[in-house]
């Protein structure tokens, strides 16, 4: 009896877990693993009779440490650096890490006014402004064009470029019936003069 | 609104329309005279480089 719980303690120390195991227990990928015990920064301590690797608890924390590190961002290399020292030099680490993010952020707010100001200058192509279908008669009437001839206009609107006249007729603050209407008559107009 | 109008078909369509060239002027005037915030969209519009905006809404004043 003694002895069973013995073997049992010595089981429950001894306690190791096979990559996929502890790739599972982590989330990770096996090759993951592969790759950290490859760059030495995270070694099985044991290897099963067949040659497998076997982890064991030490390095089931040292995995979970590795995690928490991972999720500040620093680079692999220096995670193996902060677990190899005490506090002092993983303080040093971790405070230039924070700073290179801080770089970072200011990279992405520039990157972003220049986004913004990019945007701006494209939708500056949209030809929206405060032009009216009346305001633009009257300096067509100004210009001394007549009726025929804005209709005329309208027709070679639409025989080049039909999308860029709907959007243009529409831009001025007209229906989407008038506009239709306006182009219906630019294209009679054409079939006619051909 | 998106388009591919040059500033020559725009110069073209007015042509083909029987505007001449001093009522071209007369319109430019007019559009700078009174709307010169549209005028300078509508040149921006045609993708009218920048300092060339600037020379036709002098001349059009």
């Amino acid at each position: 009896m003694a002895a069973a719980s013995a073997a049992a303690t010595i089981s429950k120390q001894m306690k190791t877990y096979s990559i996929s195991q502890l790739a599972g227990l982590f989330g990770l990928s096996r090759s993951t693993l592969l790759y950290y015990d490859r760059i030495g920064l995270l070694i099985p301590s044991d290897r099963s009779k067949a040659g497998y690797r076997l982890y064991t608890q030490r390095d089931h924390d040292r995995l979970g440490q590795i995690c928490t590190f991972r999720n500040t961002g620093v680079a692999l290399a220096e995670i193996k650096k902060m677990l190899a020292s005490d506090n002092t030099p993983s303080e040093k680490i971790l405070e230039n890490r924070l700073l290179e993010i801080g770089q970072q952020i200011a990279n992405l707010k520039s990157q972003q006014q220049v986004i913004i100001r990019l945007l701006k200058e494209m939708t500056r192509d949209v030809y929206g402004p405060a032009i009216d279908k009346q305001m633009w008669v009257k300096m067509f009437q100004a210009a001394g064009m007549d009726e025929p001839a804005m209709m005329k206009w309208h027709a070679e609107f639409e025989s080049r470029s039909p999308d860029a006249h709907h959007d243009f007729l529409i831009s001025l603050g007209i229906s989407q019936i008038e506009a239709e209407d306006i182009r219906c008559r630019s294209r009679r107009l054409l079939n006619k003069s051909r | 609104m998106q388009h591919q109008l040059t500033k020559e078909d725009w110069i073209d369509m007015f042509r083909q329309s029987g505007m001449t060239e001093d009522q071209m002027k007369k319109w430019h005037h007019t559009f700078e005279k009174n709307h010169p915030e549209g005028h300078k969209a509508f040149l921006s519009w045609l993708r009218i480089p920048p300092e060339e905006i600037v020379e036709i809404r002098d001349n059009s004043k």
